[in-house]
């Protein structure tokens, strides 16, 4: 981003020269169109200056900082470690169980705590059932992106319905306070098994439904397919991670290249695009890399559910987080991508600093990069393709 | 298109590949089986949600026959990460010996985390099932006891739940 002075000379026209934000100078042909922050399809308040030739888009800015709620900041202002967590919950807050499931993770490497097996397994099933949630937010909108508004209210008719799961088990609907740094907040309720054995069964019939509706349809498929082409090493060189890389073709995915948790004992395959209806890291592929990790995602649920052993969910949780001087990294895969916490302790009750990597903001930074030289309306699906929550990307 | 900036025309199409009917079609057909399904939304305000007991609604103090079971520890003010809840501690003839003579919750602050019900020793400050929060004005979402406080009666379901769920 731009400091506050490119900004406001940014479109003050002496004569003969428009100037972008980032201080390159208009052609004449060439335009200034913005998008957002009120916009419905930036997902949020996010605002893009666009540069168009025509219908061509020359150069795409993303300013961002309007959702900017200090999250690190505050961190370090809490009188202790677990109440970083509701704030950890507020950056994603689509898939806030695995934001804080990444916090508990670094922290409880940071003080060398082993959590029962109990809680690992409920930690996955949650964790899962919140990338469902979360990918299904991801297609639904990208439907109305592309001009299909039934699709989006099916994922949202079957992610509230895993929203029941959380509030039977949590309390709440979409901001949890649940993962706490050496364990749970509450055990499952009894019935919760069950219910969400039933929801595997009946969801799985409607992964197809939804493909044959949306990811399969033609004019879907026209919309999406060369889109946005996203190739390998581009998304190496900037850091893309989760859904984004791996439809780019690159096979990688923390749950398995750097495991933490139980997600070892369980057999899933992590998905890449292969360029079924254009080129390999299009729109449709990261669309298609969505749908089959929901299906992979039901798969270690099932599977997890049917091995959960007996244990105390708090039997672990520390009286009081008072970790040795040090610091530490550590990343986890959230629905978006890489989620890395980096904690730094001077050995007392609170943080001293907390730095959040947020798979969402870096994903953001490759927008630019593929969105030259597309049509100004396949801007609206690269962006949903990214799929961006504001509030990470701002944190 | 993409980022090397070629632009790539799309195959030339009949008209009736144009029209998409086929595509149309397939989608209706499934729409239109969902019309004879039970509906799945609500009618609000007329029908409301009814959340269960677990459910985490606004903070709520519990009393037992008029006196509030809390002790003034100043817990509850300390563990909230949203700086919502003030406490004035004084002291009363009763077996508690303390009593707040003040206790605010700050529903604008508030983030419903449910730290507060968790930490307090005597379950006295609880989430409540309720959600529908307006306010016209900053002081007016400042709740105080009389806003507060809930009977034991009344906050049965909860009550249960912690004692099951703890
Ligand atoms: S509500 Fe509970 S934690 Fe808060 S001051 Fe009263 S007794 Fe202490
Ligand atoms: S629910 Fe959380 S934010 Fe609200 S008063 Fe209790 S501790 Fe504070």
């Amino acid at each position: 981003m731009n400091g506050s002075k490119t900004l406001l000379t940014s479109y003050v026209s002496q004569p003969g020269e428009i100037k972008t934000s980032s201080g390159k100078t208009l052609r004449t042909d060439e335009m200034i169109i913005n998008m957002g922050p009120q916009h419905p399809s930036t997902h949020g308040v996010l605002r893009l200056e666009i540069v168009v030739d025509g219908e061509i888009i020359v150069d795409v800015i993303p300013h961002i900082g309007y959702l900017h709620r200090c999250f690190e900041k505050h961190a370090e202002h809490m009188t202790n470690y677990q109440q970083v967590i509701p704030y950890a919950d507020r950056m994603d807050y689509v898939a806030a169980m695995n934001m804080e499931q990444g916090y508990a993770v670094a922290m409880e490497r940071m003080l060398k705590i082993e959590v029962p097996e109990r809680v690992e397994y409920i930690r996955v099933i949650m964790a899962e059932l919140q990338r469902i949630a979360s990918h299904l937010v991801a297609v639904g909108t990208f439907g109305i992106d592309a001009g299909a508004f039934t699709p989006f209210l099916y994922a949202f008719h079957d992610r509230e319905r895993i929203l029941d799961l959380f509030e039977m088990t949590c309390g709440a609907r979409l901001l949890y306070n649940y993962i706490w740094v050496g364990g749970l907040s509450h055990d499952l309720p009894p019935q919760f098994i069950d219910k969400a054995k039933e929801f595997c069964k009946y969801y799985r019939p409607r992964i197809k439904e939804f493909n044959d509706l949306l990811t399969y349809n033609e004019i879907f498929v026209k919309r999406t397919a060369n889109v946005g082409v996203l190739p390998k090493d581009v998304a190496i060189n900037y850091a893309c991670s989760g859904p984004m890389l791996r439809a780019s073709g690159v096979n990688w995915d923390l749950r398995r290249d750097d495991p933490y948790s139980v997600y070892d004992r369980f057999e899933w395959e992590p998905q890449v695009g292969k360029g079924e209806m254009g080129t390999v890291g299009d729109t449709w592929d990261r669309h298609i890399v969505r749908m089959r990790e929901i299906e992979q995602s039901v798969n270690i649920i099932e599977q997890a559910l049917a091995g959960i052993p007996e244990g105390n969910v708090q039997a672990a949780i520390p009286k009081r987080i008072r970790p040795e001087r040090g610091e530490i990294y550590a990343r986890t895969e959230a629905p978006r991508g890489e989620i890395g916490y980096y904690i730094v302790s001077d050995g007392s009750t609170t943080p001293f600093r907390v730095k959040a990597r947020s798979p969402a903001f870096v994903n953001l930074s490759v927008l630019p990069e593929i969105s030259r030289g597309a049509m100004l309306a396949d801007l609206v699906l690269i962006a949903a393709g990214v799929d961006i929550v504001l509030g990470e990307v701002d944190r | 298109m993409g980022s090397n900036g070629k632009i790539i025309r799309k195959k030339d199409l009949n008209i009736w590949q144009k029209a998409y009917l086929t595509e149309i079609f397939k989608g209706l057909r499934l729409t239109i089986s969902q019309i004879f399904k039970p509906k799945f939304t609500y009618l609000y305000p007329e029908v409301r949600f009814k959340p269960q007991p677990s459910f985490r609604g606004r903070p709520v103090l519990v009393h037992e026959n008029g006196t509030e079971r809390c002790v003034a520890c100043g817990l509850c003010s300390r563990v909230c990460p949203a700086l919502a809840i003030e406490v004035q501690a004084s002291e009363t003839e009763l077996e508690k010996e303390r009593y707040p003579i003040k206790f605010e919750i700050n529903m604008v602050r508030c983030i419903f985390c449910g730290f507060c019900e968790e930490v307090c020793p005597e379950e006295a400050i609880i989430m409540s099932n309720e959600y529908e929060l307006v306010f016209t004005s900053q002081e007016e979402a400042i709740f105080g006891k009389e806003r507060l406080l809930k009977s034991t009666e009344e906050m049965k379901d909860r009550l249960e739940f912690l004692r099951a769920h703890r």
